[in-house]
């Protein structure tokens, strides 16, 4: 009796246990099933985007609130839910989910190798699908879908053109007398000084978020590098050129000299992206470096209220053009493991194609420059820079694009060493680039 | 083993918890240890195995040794001052004074916030030009638009550990706290009946009688300054340049940023293994003085 008693429960404790371990493992990997069929034939699915970037300040965000909804118009049964996470967190998360099979249907991706979810990294692991067929591919400008590209076939479809350049206060600039934007590097210098000797602070940079100290690098790096080698990185993945090429000193020398002169800010180590903008929208500094994403952010109303104009940042040699870093702005991919390519085909069709209205609201909503043929140039302020590059071809992609991650943000380090008035000289931060991309570049 | 109170079949009841931590635990660190032989990137799932070279290139790097460096004498500067003020807090908040129990409130509010929230409100608080104590300095007639805590090499770890130590106190007090208030009332009247005057009441009842709570504090602090991570990242990114890049940060930077997980991994299994070798030595050290009442 005491033996069956005992035997009894046994058995029920294995029970238990069994049942709660098996629904506690359960419970990790549950698949969502989204794909309910109506009685009609017609599913309902449940689309995911994740992006990157923060919320439009003010209005609606074109990602979380115009896309949802004009998709949902037009296509009943399709709901769209979007997500928008800080470039850093978007960065680790999306990796963390393409690996454990959890990616959303539609994500964000850089064009090249510019960032940790680039398209050649991702396409080249098979995260991402075809969409060469695509009807309104051969509506993007050559350029564009080539950088979104790996091995000729198209994986992404690019939010548009991105310039970097220089913002400037064009009050100040008359106050002090400077008639004319800076066309080469001697007059830039020029220029900074006079700024100086008034008492103004010539530019300021929020040198406390790291990236930002590419922003004035890749500009000058695109005159002194890629003017005078446009297959620099190239060259630099076949072993034939380095980073110690006197080109990219030449670039970080320069870059260190607007620092030693005292025209950029000091503490910019202390000052954070918000802080610089800010800076320059109160009219604290006459200048900063950004690139032309951040629209929003610098044309909005600060303590001072002054006109705003945009040039590239001259470094070249008196008597020569002055090249500028524009390039393919990131885009949005499809998840190649997606179990609705055909909703998701349907949802692109409609927004890119040009006679859409989701089309014209995205157009209206995006800062950067449409890659789009036929879309005209929304914002004056970048009129001049843009014609610029499309009459001279005088331009390269931002450095970055074409090495492997890493090597930038020890570009940023060892730099970072110079802003804080370490001994370390250009030449150290070239070799220490170099070394980066020499462990990076093994494959 | 047939015993009435523990039946041989309540074995089974470990079985979920063994198997969470077996799931979510060991098997985590397992791969740990296999990814710090790898050069796996994060998110391709195929990946060659290279043997000690992450290890060899982290030493060439000298990334070990900033990133060491650094988590080492943030972790000296934070033991001692979390604790020396802590220790001198509780002695204060012990008296009998009045509203005692809303300066220790005031002095437990820091730890209540969240990593993230105290490192945004102390990165206003050190902003060059128009920070808190930017211009507090400037009401004195100092030069507050170049002090640059954060921006500054020479400062950057300090002031980031500084922080740290602020939030930290209250948890240590209330820790010293309770250790002052068992200590036997008659052992200190036995003192004063004896002739000893306060301070030496202190040093030598109340001191050798806190060794517990001493071990305590200690021990949290040294484990809590080798984690170091929340403000190197919310506050300095690591910077300026390498500055204030701790053991954790660096791992993070190396796999996140930098895509190199297998490289990653290996610096996590040195600092693993370092703060185990400290920890351990910390505890064994001060077990051995201490004495019960």
């Amino acid at each position: 009796m005491i033996n069956k008693k005992r035997k009894l429960s046994t058995i029920l404790a294995s029970i238990t246990v069994l049942a709660t371990t098996v629904g506690l493992l359960s419970g990790c990997g549950s698949s969502d099933n989204n794909g309910e069929t109506g009685k009609d034939g017609t599913k309902n699915v449940t689309l995911t985007m994740v992006v990157s970037g923060n919320k439009a300040a003010d209005g609606q965000d074109f990602e979380l609130d115009v896309l949802p909804k004009m998709v949902n118009e037009k296509f009943p049964n399709i709901k769209l839910e979007v997500q928008k996470l800080p470039d850093d967190q978007y960065n680790t998360s999306i990796k963390t989910k393409l690996a454990a099979g959890e990616a959303p249907d539609f994500f964000r991706v850089w064009p090249r190798m510019g960032s940790a979810a680039s398209i050649i990294d991702l396409s080249k692991a098979g995260y991402l699908a075809d969409l060469s067929d695509l009807p309104f591919m051969s509506n993007i400008t050559d350029g564009a879908r080539e950088d979104m590209s790996n091995d000729g076939k198209v994986y992404g479809i690019a939010k548009g053109i991105d310039m970097l350049g220089t913002y400037y206060n064009k009050d100040l600039f008359a106050q002090v007398g400077i008639t004319e934007i800076p066309q080469d590097w001697e007059s830039f210098l020029a220029a900074s000084q006079k700024l100086k000797d008034a008492g103004i602070t010539p530019i300021v940079m929020g040198d406390k978020d790291p990236w930002w100290i590419q922003f004035g690098a890749y500009q000058l790096a695109a005159n002194t590098v890629y003017s005078a080698d446009k297959d620099f990185d190239l060259k630099l993945q076949t072993g034939e050129k380095k980073f110690t090429d006197p080109t990219w000193v030449k670039a970080i020398s320069m870059y260190k000299e607007l620092y030693d002169k005292g025209y950029i800010a000091k503490n910019t180590l202390g000052l954070g992206g918000p802080q610089a903008t800010q800076m320059f929208i109160d009219g604290k500094a006459a200048m900063i470096f950004d690139g032309t994403w951040d629209y929003p952010t610098l044309t909005a109303q600060g303590a001072a209220s002054f006109e705003r104009g945009f040039f590239p940042l001259p470094g070249n040699e008196k008597g020569q053009p002055v090249w500028q870093a524009v390039s393919t702005a990131a885009g949005w991919a499809v998840n190649a493991k997606t179990d609705h390519l055909e909703e998701v085909k349907q949802v692109l069709n409609y927004w890119f194609d040009s006679e859409s209205d989701l089309f014209k609201e995205w157009v209206k909503l995006n800062p950067s420059i449409s890659a789009f043929n036929g879309v005209p140039l929304n914002n004056d302020l970048y009129k001049e820079s843009y014609e610029l590059y499309q009459s001279s071809g005088n331009s390269s992609y931002f450095a970055n694009q074409m090495w492997p991650n890493g090597v930038a943000d020890t570009l940023q380090v060892k730099f970072g060493e110079i802003i804080g008035g370490r001994k370390t000289t250009p030449e150290d931060v070239a070799s220490a680039m170099q070394a980066k991309f020499d462990e990076l570049w093994k494959k | 083993m047939n015993s009435a109170v523990l039946k041989k079949t309540m074995y089974w009841f470990v079985v979920p918890a063994l198997t969470m931590y077996l799931v979510f635990w060991i098997y985590p660190i397992l791969r740990l240890f296999q990814y710090s032989f790898s050069d796996y990137n994060g998110f391709v799932q195929d990946f060659n195995y290279v043997g000690f070279d992450n290890f060899s290139q982290i030493f060439k790097d000298g990334v070990a040794g900033t990133s060491l460096t650094n988590t080492l004498i943030y972790t000296l500067v934070f033991v001692v001052f979390s604790n020396l003020i802590a220790l001198g807090l509780a002695f204060l908040l012990n008296m009998k004074i009045r509203a005692t129990g809303l300066y220790r409130t005031a002095a437990y509010v820091p730890t209540l916030f969240s990593a993230i929230v105290v490192g945004f409100i102390w990165s206003y608080v050190y902003m060059p030009d128009s920070g808190l104590i930017a211009t507090v300095l400037s009401w004195f007639g100092f030069d507050g638009a170049n002090l640059n805590l954060l921006g500054n090499y020479d400062s950057a770890l300090y002031a980031i550990t500084t922080v740290d130590i602020w939030k930290h106190i209250g948890t240590s007090t209330v820790i010293f706290l309770a250790g002052l208030q068992t200590v036997p009332v008659d052992l200190e009247e036995a003192g004063k009946i004896d002739g000893a005057n306060a301070w030496k009441i202190t040093r030598f009842i109340r001191l050798p009688l806190l060794a517990t709570s001493i071990t305590i504090n200690l021990t949290l602090s040294v484990i809590n300054g080798l984690k170091a991570f929340d403000y190197s990242f919310i506050m300095t990114n690591g910077g300026p340049g390498r500055a204030t890049s701790t053991l954790l940060f660096e791992i993070f930077r190396m796999a996140f940023r930098e895509q190199q997980y297998g490289k990653a991994s290996a610096l996590a299994v040195i600092s693993f293994a370092l703060i185990i070798v400290i920890t351990s030595f910390f505890v064994l050290k001060l077990n051995k003085r201490e004495v019960s009442a």
